[in-house]
């Protein structure tokens, strides 16, 4: 059978919708940096969403089949490269997560990602029975386990949850039988309690000021009451574009990235909020219709990898300005400054526009 | 080509969106919570947070004299402050700043460093600096390269630019600006004006970033006296001469217009410089102003107000024979200052002064009639000036008076009143019978407004016209023939009272040697123009010789400057004088004879004449000396250095037996 790749094929309303998103991004950066240190965050984010199209584009034209084709390789290759940042890593604020490149720093944990989703869509595809069995999910839990043991190391607690979503859906959908989903539920509540004992201790803190964010103003609790201020703040229509006083006056922290959210909702008040909520809700429906539509098993559990690992992001950012999750420290994909996230976030769109450029195939 | 496997995945992948499109809602109910609910109260805790409202005070209002001229304004002074948490190099800042303004370096280097610890974004380095300090300051902070942390406020300073002249009147302002006494303090609601604000938005690091004017501060409104600061020179120039001269305690002077009750001069003994806070050490009194805080018995003074209410009520007229032997009423015999006297008229009685005469014209008038007209006098109440600390005097209730106390109050005892009592009491006598409620604000303006001027009180009649014109024409007897013969002017009539009342030793429970000795007079007495009553407390001479000169030299002067015409020749008519005095001395008599009081008073009608004042302005003390003893002209010398002021002025004629005073000063 030919196969016709035509640009027309591609998911243009899930792209129109992005540049949207990432734009309302950049123009938040842009307000919430001007006049300090990080005033060139906006346009290298502009390059940084450039160079995410492209790789979109690129990633998007190869058969997701070949991709997975590779999954052992991207594996190996994922985990030396994680134990490569542990051992030569920049460390900031503590962690380790970066490695430096040609002049630029990778996250690796973010690239990680991509690969499990193509990991966890062959594992399930090559499934020989109708339903998943424990067994099955014991394997893929292993693999998924490593790395996220080694995000973990680095400590990248935030990062290494993200790689859930991932594997929860695949074998949601791959028929894991209810008895064992609410086995798991039991299963992860008794393991994370004794679980708490073995975080670091800014990551109790954060939990602790989760929790109680009054307990300690000027601890991690700070960060969240500031948050919530900025959105009550913020109203119903907002105070205008710079003109949010929590971000202009800093007392909001890190409002380019992970609180980029929050400063929004200061500037933008209900209404944008709820614009962008929107916005995001469609780019999400997009994703789940493509999956829908995808022309076999493998396709539709990229598109979910990637729409769960999504709105897993969302979720936990926006509950976590909004103060009802703790901070862990995770970004807004599309929204927040940053270059892996990024552009690991335009790669999972190429996924699932490579998913969609391929659904009349067969 | 749907497999079973299809329906489970689809089915679960419908529950996946319908799970996240819940958890969507949560979080939309949770932002309608929070933005558009709790939205005020998360507002405010930003503005809490963000913003400091700085106070901006308001400038004071100006108070002026009569003609305008400044007697208190706020001028704009430098405040100093930083912002330790943005000061690059801490200790080059505080040795600049220290050098700048004389301060410790050591001291304020910790001081800044303390509040950088504490994260504090502002702290005051030193508040209204000197002008030479503000120079220096702001070349350093305009200058190359600007030392921008170098913060600059105006605050405004209160600054009465002539000194100590009506210190007591205007009172003064502590630190924050606010009246502590005088009108300063009696005005304050309206000089003070309302304070403005403004709004500094502050970064989480407690930097300053911009400030806007959140409310404009209102200025106070400029208040004008009825004091006329020349008139007010005079009056305590004169006062402090006797002062110094006659060594009394305390003293005081009101200068009244008799027709609008506008007080012209108000001035107390000892004074102060209003330009300095009040300071340990410095005399406790000298901040009370003595002409309505500190009730005394007015004595012999108070004879013309008996003698006005008897002209009113009973058949009295200045001509009737009062019988002026011994009087004895209750067991206390009513003296004299010196003699005994033997029947005489009225007008004599006041000229004479005599105790037992007035006692007799009480005792007529009854205590009924007495208590009315003492009241509507205005003694017992206060004025209702607006200075605080006004003291209604002391009057009994006539239901509390024993049947002699019309005797008694009729000579000015078992009765305390105030030099402005006093003052406002005469001005009934020399405005024709009307009464008069002292004035001392003549109007006010609030800023953009036009001033409103104060509204006179309703006169209303207190004595019948002929009865005034009657006590005046008895009082002019007393500065022509009677103890008050040192109170003539040149070129005007005058009339007057003097008084000294023996000031009660409550301790020791008997009259001392010391006098609260006064001078209550008016001039020209045709149609007097100004009420002038002085006080002199704890002096050792009766008030004819202490307090009759401060009338004459204020007096003179003042209708010189009020430029009232002149209704009598230059030359000072003198007439013999009888050396008799005043003076009220119950029961011992051996008080009553006050030594050589106007021994040196010449009876020589030719030499009624007397010097032509020289100049001595200038001069040392011991020029003046050798110039006053070659020309024969008797002086007294004040203070140390050169001659500054004297009185009478040069090319006056000296009257007799005045001396020259000259009051030096560096």
């Amino acid at each position: 059978m030919a196969h016709y790749l035509s640009a027309r094929d591609l998911d243009w309303a899930l792209i129109i919708i992005t540049v949207v998103i990432c734009a309302l991004g950049i123009l938040q950066i842009y307000s919430a940096t001007h006049d300090t240190k990080w005033d060139d965050a906006w346009w290298k984010q502009i390059a940084f969403v450039v160079i995410g199209l492209v790789l979109m584009a690129i990633i998007a034209s190869i058969d997701y089949h070949s991709l997975m084709g590779q999954v052992p390789i991207l594996y190996l290759a994922g985990l030396v490269l994680l134990l490569a940042v542990l051992l030569i890593g920049t460390k900031v604020f503590g962690s380790r997560r970066w490695i430096p490149v040609l002049g630029f720093t990778f996250q690796v944990s973010e690239f990680v990602k991509l690969m499990l989703i193509l990991l966890a869509a062959r594992f399930l595809t090559e499934m020989r029975s109708e339903t998943l069995e424990l067994a099955d999910l014991l394997r893929l839990g292993g693999l998924f386990a490593l790395p996220m043991v080694l995000v973990m190391r680095q400590p990248d607690l935030g990062t290494s949850l993200c790689y859930l979503p991932i594997l929860a859906s695949g074998v949601f959908l791959a028929g894991l039988r209810w008895k064992y989903v609410l086995a798991i539920a039991l299963v992860a509540i008794v393991i994370l309690w004794p679980g708490y004992y073995m975080l670091k201790d800014y990551q109790k803190a954060r939990l602790a000021s989760f929790l109680d964010p009054d307990l300690d103003p000027q601890g991690k609790g700070y960060q969240v009451i500031q948050s919530k201020i900025a959105v009550g703040a913020g109203g119903m229509w907002g105070q205008g574009v710079t003109r949010g006083t929590q971000t202009q006056l800093r007392f909001l922290p890190v409002a380019h990235t992970d609180f980029i959210f929050s400063a929004f909702a200061e500037e933008h008040g209900f209404v944008g909020v709820v614009a962008v909520l929107a916005l995001y809700f469609m780019l999400l429906m997009q994703i789940v219709q493509n999956a829908q539509t995808a022309p076999d098993r493998a396709g539709m559990y990229i598109c979910m990898g990637v729409g769960a690992l999504l709105l897993f992001h969302l979720l936990v950012n926006v509950g976590m300005v909004v103060g009802r999750m703790p901070v862990t420290g995770i970004p807004l994909p599309l929204m927040s400054a940053g270059g892996s996230n990024t552009l690991s976030t335009f790669m999972m769109l190429g996924l699932v526009n490579n998913v969609r450029l391929r659904r009349f195939v067969n | 080509m749907e497999s079973p496997f299809r329906t489970i995945a689809g089915r679960r992948l419908a529950l996946l969106v319908w799970i996240s499109a819940a958890w969507g809602l949560l979080i939309a109910a949770r932002l309608v919570q929070l933005q558009v609910v709790q939205h005020e109260h998360y507002s405010q805790l930003a503005r809490k947070q963000q913003e400091q409202l700085v106070e901006i005070p308001a400038p004071r209002g100006a108070i002026l004299d009569r003609n305008g001229e400044t007697m208190a304004i706020s001028t704009a002074v430098d405040s100093v402050f930083v912002n330790p948490m943005l000061l690059r190099d801490p200790a080059t800042s505080a040795s600049i700043l220290a050098e700048a303004l004389s301060l410790d370096r050591d001291t304020l280097a910790r001081d800044i460093a303390d509040r950088a610890r504490r994260k504090r974004g502002f702290m005051w380095i030193r508040r209204r600096i000197s002008p030479e300090e503000s120079k220096v300051l702001r070349s350093l902070r305009y200058g190359q390269p600007p030392l921008d942390w170098i913060g600059l406020q105006a605050e405004s300073q209160r600054f009465y630019p002539k000194g100590q002249i009506a210190a007591h009147v205007l009172g003064s302002v502590d630190h924050a600006e606010t009246g502590n006494g005088g009108i300063e303090l009696g005005l304050e609601s309206e000089l003070q004006g309302i304070p403005g604000a403004s709004r500094v938005l502050s970064d989480v690091h407690r930097a300053g970033i911009e400030s806007s004017m959140a409310v404009e501060p209102r200025p106070g409104a400029n208040v004008t006296l009825t004091i006329d600061e020349r008139i007010q020179f005079i009056v305590e120039r004169e006062l402090r001469l006797a002062m110094e001269t006659h060594r009394a305690q305390t003293g005081s002077v009101v200068v009244m217009n008799p027709h609008s009750g506008d007080i012209l001069a108000m001035a107390s003994y000892p004074t102060f410089d209003p330009n300095v806070r009040p300071h340990p050490g410095e005399d406790p009194g000298a901040r009370l102003n003595n002409a309505f805080t500190a009730p005394f018995e007015p004595g012999s003074v108070f004879k013309v107000f008996t003698m006005a209410t008897a002209l009113d009520t009973t058949r009295l007229t200045p001509e009737s024979i009062l019988p002026c032997g011994r009087l004895v009423m209750g067991n206390r015999l009513v003296g004299e200052a010196k003699n005994f006297f033997g029947p005489m008229t009225a007008t004599q009685v006041l000229e004479k002064s005599s105790n037992a005469g007035s006692a007799q014209a009480g005792l007529m008038v009854g205590a009924k009639k007495m208590d009315a007209y003492v009241r509507k006098f205005g003694f017992g109440y206060k004025t209702g000036i607006p200075l605080p600390g006004e003291s209604p005097g002391l009057l009994r209730n006539v239901e509390q008076w024993n049947k002699y106390s019309a005797g008694y109050i009729a000579f000015g005892h078992e009765i305390a009143t105030t030099t402005l009592q006093l003052a406002r009491a005469c001005s009934v006598v020399a405005n024709g019978g009307l009464s008069v409620r002292p004035r001392l604000v003549l109007s006010r303006q609030r800023p953009g407004e036009d001033p409103v001027a104060e509204r006179a009180s309703a006169p209303e009649r207190i004595l019948k016209p002929e009865t005034a014109i009657r006590t005046r024409l008895m009082m002019e007897g007393v500065v022509l023939r009677g103890t008050g013969r040192a109170a003539q002017l040149p070129g005007y009539s005058a009339g007057g009272k003097t008084g000294s009342a023996q000031i009660f030793d409550f301790k020791a429970k008997r009259y001392t040697h010391e006098y609260n000795s006064s001078f209550m007079g008016f001039a020209p007495v045709a149609n007097p123009q100004i009420v002038v009553v002085v006080t002199l407390n704890g002096a050792r001479e009766y008030g004819g010789a202490v307090a009759a000169p401060v009338f004459r030299g204020v007096a003179a002067e003042a209708l010189r400057i009020l430029e009232v015409p002149k209704d009598l020749p230059e030359q000072i008519p003198v007439t013999p004088q009888d050396d008799f005095e005043e003076g009220v001395i119950l029961t011992e008599a051996s008080d009553t004879d006050p030594s050589g009081l106007l021994a040196e008073v010449p009876t020589d009608p030719a030499q009624v004449y007397g010097p032509v004042v020289p100049d001595f302005r200038g001069k040392t003390a011991r020029t003046v000396v050798e110039e006053a003893m070659s020309l024969g002209v008797p002086i007294v010398l004040n203070g140390k250095g050169i001659a500054r002021t004297q009185a009478p002025p040069a090319g006056a004629i000296l009257p007799l037996g005045e001396p020259v005073h000259v009051l030096f000063s560096r």
